[in-house]
């Protein structure tokens, strides 16, 4: 195999599997407003609206900061706001990383592997920063404003470390469901959605009538009760790594559509 | 097969590829040389595309083997690296601009040249920062052009590159492809409906129609394979008498009938007769072959192509 090409001027020395698969990486991450610039945008502008509207009601119920006022505040949604465009940006790594990557010569494995490799990096970046930002929101009292936007959820509540982790395993579901369906798009085109959503709505009906007709919800709410944020987010762990395997075994003989 | 041939980039055996029921590629046989350039030429929905997407490894084939620098391109790290294929279709992520194309490609070409890129982004007048989405047709082609001409890859394939150029780029085109082929000899593969155009480009043609491989010759000798013969009628008749005729043309007394394979002795011997002759262009020649077959093949289209395999088995 050495001999290969030699004597010819446009010989290319072959790049090592590490080397191959970071470079998928920095494919994704040529352009940084996808997976950074846009993302802490939307964090920035939810955490003003969510200033705003924690002033206004705090002007008309005529207190903030009072353990009931940071206990409502745990209701909104803001800071998983950047989620809803994150799974969008799973999918597009995929319906257009895909094609480019491999019009680029990178072989399915390298560009599948790159892209879990970012959605690790990624995750764990996000997973600090929220966590970072939830303890400063506590030390802070809500910024000097009494508003609370990270202590949300179930974020705040049971220390860093937990909050680190639960982020860190949401944040990878969110991406590897994203890609995933795309991945069975790619491989299976429309036929394949139509299998995919009819046999997950199957599934979710299935399940919640198991539950209904043995009378287990009591059970089911004891179970999760019982789990604690670290032990559920860990369950969580599953779906994340089913969809991560999934895709790859989707991906390995997908083409790009055309 | 256990060592790489030194002079053959592809070699392709009974390759057949469908989709459903429908044949796109239909136990087709060929190689490819190193360090030419060939012309993969074809009607559309012939067949190119999906040949260089089964090369590439960007499909996989239904039957037949397929080797590229000695192994099968699918999933084969070492050849893909030395592979580039932009095809005219190509999607880009949403967000992209020309500039982060061009970022991203030295890591994935290792014989980038950062320089011919920039002097190619001037030729084509590349707006580098704009939308990927807002580019014409015309400069979405321009990038794959230039990726497809700057990474230098030792074995480069344009579909269908021209796509949305205007004359002056496509010239540029050629112009910069032939320069840089001169200085750094690789293997192009180049599909194209613009035969005459990059007739003086290819040093071989490969034709390609309704998923068979209809011709598989050296440019020279295929330019050289017809003539037209003109004159008048009787003495055309005469002369071409017996001979392999491609096509006949006449206006009252005069005709015009294109053969093939004419020695120089007949050649002579033809201007001796009073008759003219004149070159066959390279699409003229194919158009005339490909449209002879559409219908039921003719028995010397049989032939012709059973010559074109002969020369290169």
């Amino acid at each position: 195999m050495t001999d290969l090409m030699t004597g010819t001027a446009a010989s290319v020395h072959p790049r090592s599997a590490p080397t191959r698969i970071w470079n998928v990486v920095r494919l994704h991450l040529v352009d940084r407003r996808t997976y950074i610039g846009i993302p802490w945008l939307i964090v920035g502008i939810a955490f003003v609206i969510t200033v705003f509207i924690a002033q206004i009601i705090g002007f008309t119920t005529g207190g903030l900061g009072t353990p009931d006022a940071i206990e409502g505040q745990r209701y909104s949604w803001a800071v998983l706001s950047p989620q809803w465009y994150l799974v969008v940006v799973g999918v597009q790594a995929i319906s257009f990383g895909f094609p480019l990557a491999l019009g680029f010569g990178v072989t399915r494995r390298d560009f599948y592997l790159g892209t879990a490799l970012l959605f690790v990096l990624i995750s764990a970046g996000n997973a600090l920063a929220f966590a970072v930002l939830t303890q400063l929101e506590q030390l802070t009292h809500g910024w000097w404003l009494n508003s609370y936007m990270f202590n949300a959820l179930w974020l705040g509540l049971d220390g860093f470390w937990v909050d680190v982790f639960s982020f860190f395993v949401m944040q990878l579901l969110v991406f590897f469901v994203g890609a995933s369906i795309a991945t069975i798009y790619m491989r299976w085109r429309m036929p394949g959605m139509l299998v995919f959503w009819s046999a997950l709505a199957l599934a979710i009906v299935g399940t919640i009538m198991l539950i209904t007709f043995t009378s287990s919800w009591p059970t089911v709410a004891i179970w999760f009760v019982a789990q604690g944020i670290a032990g559920i987010f860990a369950w969580l762990l599953v779906p994340a790594a089913l969809a991560a395997l999934g895709g790859y075994l989707a991906l390995r003989k997908a083409t790009p559509k055309n | 097969m256990t060592r790489t041939d030194p002079d053959t980039a592809v070699r392709v055996a009974g390759l057949t590829k469908r989709f459903g029921t429908f044949t796109a590629i239909d136990d087709v046989s060929f190689t490819v040389e190193r360090n030419k350039i060939y012309g993969l030429l074809g009607r559309n929905g012939a067949g190119k595309t999906t040949l260089m997407q089964l090369l590439t490894g960007q499909q996989f084939a239904t039957s037949g083997t397929l080797e590229v620098f000695g192994a099968s391109p699918v999933e084969n790290a070492r050849v893909l690296q030395s592979l580039c294929f932009i095809k005219e279709s190509q999607k880009y992520p949403d967000s992209f601009r020309p500039e982060h194309v061009l970022a991203s490609a030295p890591w994935f070409f290792a014989n980038w040249d950062a320089a011919f890129a920039a002097r190619l982004v001037d030729d084509f007048r590349l707006p580098l920062n704009r939308p990927i989405k807002k580019l014409s047709r015309g400069q979405l082609s321009a990038v794959g052009v230039i990726v497809g001409l700057a990474s230098r890859a030792p074995l480069t394939f344009f579909d269908e590159p021209y796509l949305g150029l205007d004359a002056v780029a496509r010239q540029i085109f050629y112009d910069r492809l032939l320069e840089d082929y001169a200085e750094h000899p690789r293997t192009v593969i180049l599909s194209t409906h613009l035969i005459d155009e990059v007739s003086n480009l290819l040093e071989h043609v490969l034709v390609i129609d309704e998923g068979r491989i209809l011709m598989d010759q050296d440019a020279e000798q295929l330019r050289g394979s017809a003539s037209t013969v003109v004159g008048k009628k009787t003495d055309v008749d005469a002369f071409v008498a017996g001979r392999d005729i491609i096509s006949r043309d006449g206006i009252g007394g005069l005709a015009s009938v294109t053969v093939s394979g004419l020695s120089e002795a007949e050649r002579t011997a033809a201007r001796a007769a009073g008759l003219e002759l004149s070159p066959v262009s390279l699409q003229q020649l194919i158009v005339q072959r490909t449209t002879s077959t559409t219908g039921s093949p003719t028995t010397h289209d049989a032939v012709t192509a059973t010559d074109a395999w002969s020369t290169h088995s």
